[in-house]
């Protein structure tokens, strides 16, 4: 498991469009984006409209937080002072379970595995944790290998 | 044909020494590098009517320019932007020239990346002490993964996982563009990369390597637009731009990550309009240039405006087959990767002086186009080059291209 993220280098500023997310996930809810006209599901926050139906009136989707892991990257040289002791940790693309849509639209969603780069692979089941910062009003999603696959890959160099 | 095809031409070309640090201002920088574009071209300042260019909030503007060198304007834009903004410029000073707006146009890039603002928000010194993450930054600054190399890593590992390629097709990339690099005097790095020094350089972000990342740099780079009738009595034989594509992006731009294939690049949206407009294909195309932020863009470029087939860049560049004297030279003046990174307009630059036969290198008579093609004596001017096309990338989603041709071989 890599060392911790040193959260007192980091101010998270959520805004309009995200406040609902983070305080949401202070209550280790995991939410995407959906549209209440036509169902469509997206992610990150940020974005204030349907990219589907046009909609400006985005709902919220709980997802169960569990999903596929579709790429990552292992960061070896930080540039972000708080992952300065961090480093080597995964990022992870993550393909939630609960958020494939008919047509293939896909939610993908991103974060830090707690896993260390040999225990992560391409197609492994991960699930969502939470993790306490020293901001008491952000609490981080954080992710973690939750199985075995069958067809897996990994990068081996 | 395109109906503006042939009728604009790129006829003065410039830059600053490629620096680390400039110890300059962007507006000192961008002044030398427009007065040197503006002379390259045989024009005087007072010729220029229109003035654009682009920046990430790290630069001048064309104002503050026009200002220090008393020009005039009747035109002067500059739009945020990156990597394939320079090419999707070109495309505006064809636009508003056509239109009558002005006649003849500058576009520049000035920008201190290394000792200034530096990509992916690290400072001057190395990480950022306190970050503050707002905006896109909430979902990515979060995790610590801002830079360019982090974000592109990702579909790099998902192509590597789906085509069988592996980072020896990274090296390839990085090994030829150092070559070419070796042969120009003004690039940051000479000394010339085997495929084993690639393999041996140190990780940044998995799967890319230290020689896999481009040269943060302080310069400044200028190009001159104009009409076919202008450019015919001017200094050099025109440079004419055959066709291109302007900033094209992919859906879901700003969040790469759901579209079904993260490595399907803005460029395979793009290439048909280009070489469509210019009434040409592959195989009439001598070299390219291809923006090499890292490895791995030069090679999904490749693919994504059909060079090679789809999954197939790997072994397309096998080989040294992006060399100089081979069957696709590619970034002949090492580019992002060995001589400097520019947000891209330095490959335009040097694509322009290849196809006027003048590339600056270590031969006597270059300025007067002659060359030895001896590249063990520093020549790198291609024996032929009538067309090249140009390649410009942002992220993923985003791409410009600019098909050009010389007469001057």
């Amino acid at each position: 498991m890599p060392a911790p993220i040193d959260y007192s280098k980091l101010r998270i500023v959520p805004d309009f469009d995200t406040a609902e997310w983070w305080a949401a996930a202070r209550e280790h809810k995991y939410l995407v984006r959906q549209c209440p006209d036509c169902g469509h599901k997206w992610f990150p926050p940020i974005f204030p409209a349907c990219a589907r139906c046009g909609s400006l009136k985005p709902g919220w989707f709980q997802t169960a937080g569990k999903g596929v892991i579709h790429s990552y990257v292992v960061v070896v040289q930080p540039i972000v002072g708080a992952f300065i002791g961090t480093v080597p940790y995964v990022v992870a693309i993550i393909e939630l379970d609960d958020c494939r849509e008919a047509g293939g639209s896909v939610t993908r969603v991103a974060g830090v595995m707690l896993d260390d780069e040999p225990e992560v692979a391409i197609g492994l089941p991960c699930e969502v944790v939470y993790e306490e910062t020293a901001d008491p009003r952000i609490v981080m999603p954080r992710w973690r290998v939750s199985g075995s696959a069958a067809n897996v890959w990994r990068f081996n160099e | 044909m395109g109906s503006l095809t042939d009728k604009y031409c790129i006829v003065g070309v410039g830059e600053t020494p490629h620096m680390r640090p400039s110890n300059r201002t962007t507006l000192s920088m961008a002044c030398e590098a427009v007065s040197k574009a503006v002379a390259d071209a045989g024009l005087k300042l007072s010729d220029i009517d229109g003035m654009t260019s682009y920046q990430i909030g790290d630069s001048t503007t064309s104002p503050h320019v026009a200002t220090a060198l008393g020009m005039r304007l009747n035109y002067a834009v500059d739009i945020l932007g990156g990597g394939s903004s320079g090419e999707a410029l070109v495309a505006h000073a064809i636009g508003l020239i056509e239109a009558g707006y002005c006649k003849t146009m500058v576009i520049f890039r000035s920008m201190n990346g290394r000792s200034g603002r530096r990509m992916g928000g690290q400072t001057p010194g190395g990480p950022v002490p306190v970050a503050v993450a707002e905006g896109d930054g909430q979902f990515n600054m979060g995790w610590g993964w801002t830079t360019p190399a982090q974000r592109f890593g990702m579909s790099a590992m998902r192509y590597l996982r789906d085509t069988g390629c592996t980072t020896k097709a990274f090296a390839e990339i990085a090994v030829a563009h150092r070559y070419h690099a070796s042969l120009n005097p003004k690039a940051i790095h000479r000394n010339p990369i085997a495929i084993e020094d690639h393999q041996r350089s140190r990780w940044i972000v998995k799967p890319f390597r230290l020689l896999d990342c481009c040269q943060e740099t302080d310069v400044s780079v200028a190009i001159v637009v104009t009409s076919r009738e202008r450019a015919f009595d001017l200094r050099h034989p025109p440079v004419f731009i055959m066709g291109g594509y302007a900033r094209t992006l992919t859906d879901s731009p700003q969040w790469n990550y759901s579209r079904d294939e993260i490595h399907y690049v803005a460029g395979n949206y793009g290439w048909k309009r280009a070489f469509g407009m210019a009434g040409i294909s592959h195989k009439d195309v001598d070299f390219v240039s291809c923006y090499d932020a890292f490895t791995f863009t030069t090679l999904i470029q490749l693919e994504a405006n059909g060079f090679c087939r789809k999954g197939e860049a790997g072994e397309f560049v096998k080989g040294g087959r992006l060399r100089i004297d081979r069957e696709l030279p590619s970034n002949l003046s090492g580019g992002h990767l060995s001589e400097g990174y520019t947000h891209g307009v330095q490959m335009v630059i040097e694509n322009v002086r290849q196809l006027r036969h003048r590339a600056d290198d270590a031969c006597p008579g270059w300025a007067e186009g002659r060359h030895t093609y001896d590249r063990k004596a520093g020549c790198r001017q291609l024996r032929k080059a009538d067309i090249c096309c140009g390649m410009g990338w942002g992220w993923e989603n985003m791409a410009s291209c600019l098909i050009l041709r010389g007469i001057a071989a």
